[in-house]
């Protein structure tokens, strides 16, 4: 699915190293998390997979199904199949979630879609989602709580269908119940596109409990420094990111 | 401008209410009256014409909506005057234009609210996107000679902003259909979809 090789990632603006030489590989159907802490390069990485210009990759490759995306624009790589939902989602007044998201679907499919399969397809989704079909017809984003936002980023995951998934602390500002919905919508999705894989990432380890990842990563200092399964989630939540720091070059992923 | 001539008036009577469409043709000055308690909204298209607007608040309690979109080629300019004659009288104006090439699109908004005219609401909201290298200007004038008025103005010139960009883009949307889906917004928001003079927009914003 995607193999991220040894990638050195500058700021564009003041070329300050976020990510050093960080190698990552995510097969087909599987779920991998990256925890760390606070500015250690996390999202900036969910961007430069995505292929945000305030970033410039100094070295190392991206292969998203075995062909490098690294020369292709944001719009490519999303048409090619790669969804980042994000931390705080964009509003853009003026513009209908629905006209949004249907110019998006025919945009991301190529093909003009059916009015009738896909308003009932939308209604389908914002009901399992639970939330107010209005907010499907107002400004995208605008106006919309953090977990409305979140949940309407699932809502363009479920009509977009993207083969990779990155969720960028979609956990955040959601309460208990919300997360499980959003959480109980992912698997939904994942148990009917088996290919899908997923990069999670996250502060803590409630949303792993739900979305069992095959893989724990912790990264520190722009880089993956141990790998693990949900068990080093919920050790490292016991110990902090402090005592890593040990265990460093033991067990890292590629 | 100094060509430009009254295509028409447009008065509204005590205690009417009116909703109105108005697509530009040619340079244009259009003056409303309003009287007291009357009501108007209007949804004002434009494309690449000199615009004069000057709308007189009248009768107490007359209050106005309008809303002026407008597609920029070369060069050209909105001047739109809003006279508060009366008590308690309210505007809320919204300008938005789009200036496709490296041309100069210029607006000149002016609320006036006069001495005797207290408890007025003037407000006034101007945004123009410069999609290439064009020089707009907004001059967002409030000239108000009462302490009991409620007034605000906002003006905003540039591109659209990096991160709504990224996030379109982001979901599929190439460069050139998330800035005609940013058009529209600026320039269709509110106005009924299904009006004439919004489909002549439309399909003009689909051509850019």
């Amino acid at each position: 699915m995607i193999e991220i090789k040894k990638i050195i990632v500058n700021t564009k603006d003041n070329h300050k190293k976020i990510i050093d030489q960080l190698s990552l590989t995510i097969k087909d159907g599987e779920i991998h998390a990256i925890m760390g802490p606070n500015g250690t390069g996390k999202s900036t990485l969910s961007k430069v997979i995505m292929g945000h210009p305030k970033y410039e990759l100094i070295d190392g490759d991206i292969l998203f199904n075995q062909e490098s995306i690294i020369s292709l624009g944001v719009d490519e790589r999303a048409r090619k199949g790669i969804f980042l939902a994000m931390q705080d989602p964009t509003v853009v007044e003026g513009v209908s979630n629905s006209e949004f998201i249907k110019t998006a679907t025919q945009e991301v499919t190529g093909n003009r879609i059916n009015y009738f399969e896909f308003i009932k397809e939308i209604e389908d989704s914002v009901q399992k989602l639970n939330f107010p079909i209005d907010m499907i017809h107002r400004s995208l984003n605008k106006g919309f709580s953090g977990g409305e936002k979140k949940k309407n980023e699932i809502l363009q995951i479920k009509m977009l269908k993207p083969s990779l998934i990155i969720l960028d602390e979609i956990d955040s500002g959601l309460d208990v119940d919300s997360l499980k919905i959003v959480c109980n919508n992912i698997k939904e999705y994942l148990e009917e596109n088996k290919y899908t894989s997923v990069l999670i990432i996250t502060h803590y380890p409630r949303i792993l409990e739900y979305l069992k990842p095959d893989y724990v990563h912790i990264m520190k200092d722009g880089t993956i420094q141990k790998t693990g399964d949900i068990s080093l989630a919920l050790e490292t939540e016991k110990v902090g990111y402090h005592s890593i720091n040990e265990v460093k070059e033991s067990n890292t992923y590629e | 401008m100094n060509k430009i001539k009254i295509k028409d008036e447009i008065t509204l009577s005590d205690n009417e209410t009116k909703e109105i469409y108005l697509f530009t043709k040619e340079d244009t000055k259009r003056v409303f009256h309003l009287n007291e308690n009357s009501h108007l909204v209007v949804y004002h298209y434009n494309i690449d014409k000199n615009i004069e607007i000057e709308i007189n608040l009248d009768g107490k309690g007359a209050e106005v909506e309008y809303h002026f979109s407008t597609i920029n080629y070369q060069n050209h300019s909105l001047i739109m005057q809003i006279y508060h004659n009366n008590k308690k009288t309210v505007s809320n104006v919204f300008n938005h234009g789009v200036n496709i090439n490296n041309n100069r699109l210029s607006f000149q908004v002016v609320g006036n609210v006069l001495s005797k005219s207290s408890g007025c609401t003037c407000n006034q909201e101007n945004q123009i996107i410069n999609l290439e290298s064009g020089k707009s200007t907004i001059l967002p004038n409030l000239l108000i000679d009462n302490y009991d008025v409620s007034s605000s103005h906002s003006a905003y010139i540039g591109k659209f902003r990096d991160d709504i960009l990224f996030y379109l883009m982001s979901r599929g949307l190439d460069r050139q259909k998330s800035n005609e889906l940013l058009i529209k917004g600026l320039l269709l928001n509110g106005g009924d979809k299904e009006q004439k003079e919004v489909l002549m927009l439309q399909k003009e914003i689909e051509n850019i």
